[in-house]
């Protein structure tokens, strides 16, 4: 139920699992919605190439920032690491986009 | 009430993003009416599809439900000892308590 982490002073931190596995569940639920749309305009907006994995990081450093604006200016209390937060799962949704942005590219542009 | 007008903000980002969709299909046809394949999208189209994007992530992001504070101290420090040490398994009833009772019939008669 608890997991520690020793800070670089030496200092024992205790974190709660049940708060800590509920944030990761919420942001993987952001993350994947937010690929999913963003594949959508991608495709709709006819990117090709690598314009469209651009769009895909812009999308992605994007949803970062939403993420900070949502924790407010003591994201410490409900994040570890706020860099984690950006590359944690960044090559999953990457799948998710790609599906989104060839379905929506194949809708709109090709047929 | 501000949930709501997030997840409103969402519908309506949604419902943008396929009306910019309808109107990209629709220029796309008109391009090949014109018999010239090679044209781009209008501005309009793209900027409209980035705000919908944009207004669809805001209330998505903010629909999905509230952060909880991984501290592991923060949860227990509104709880008291008798809620801890409170066990129900280990509930006692069948003690001498009883025999303090004015209707208790078990005991010594007097």
């Amino acid at each position: 139920m608890v997991k520690t982490k020793i800070s670089k002073s030496g200092e024992i931190t205790a974190y709660s699992e049940v708060a800590f596995r509920n944030n990761n569940a919420l942001i993987e639920f952001c993350r994947t919605s937010a690929c999913a749309l963003s594949g959508c305009t991608a495709g709709i907006m006819g990117l090709t190439g690598l314009q469209g994995f651009a769009f895909y990081f812009c999308a992605v450093l994007g949803l970062w920032c939403l993420l900070l604006l949502k924790a407010g200016p003591s994201w410490e209390k409900y994040f570890v690491n706020r860099i984690h937060l950006l590359t944690n799962g960044f090559f999953g949704g990457l799948f998710t986009y790609v599906l989104f942005w060839t379905f929506l590219f194949g809708m709109v542009h090709v047929y | 009430m501000s949930r709501n007008l997030y997840r409103n903000l969402t519908i309506l980002g949604l419902l943008s993003l396929f009306h910019t969709a309808y109107s990209a299909a629709k220029h796309r046809s008109y391009l090949r009416l014109k018999e010239q394949e090679n044209g781009t999208l209008p501005l309009d189209i793209i900027l409209q599809a980035v705000i919908s994007l944009i207004i669809a992530m805001i209330g998505i992001v903010n629909t999905s439900g509230e952060f909880k504070e991984i501290s592991a101290t923060k949860n227990l420090e509104r709880k008291s000892w008798e809620t801890l040490r409170n066990v129900p398994s280990f509930y006692v009833f069948n003690h001498r308590g009883k025999a303090l009772s004015p209707f208790y019939e078990g005991g010594i008669s007097n």
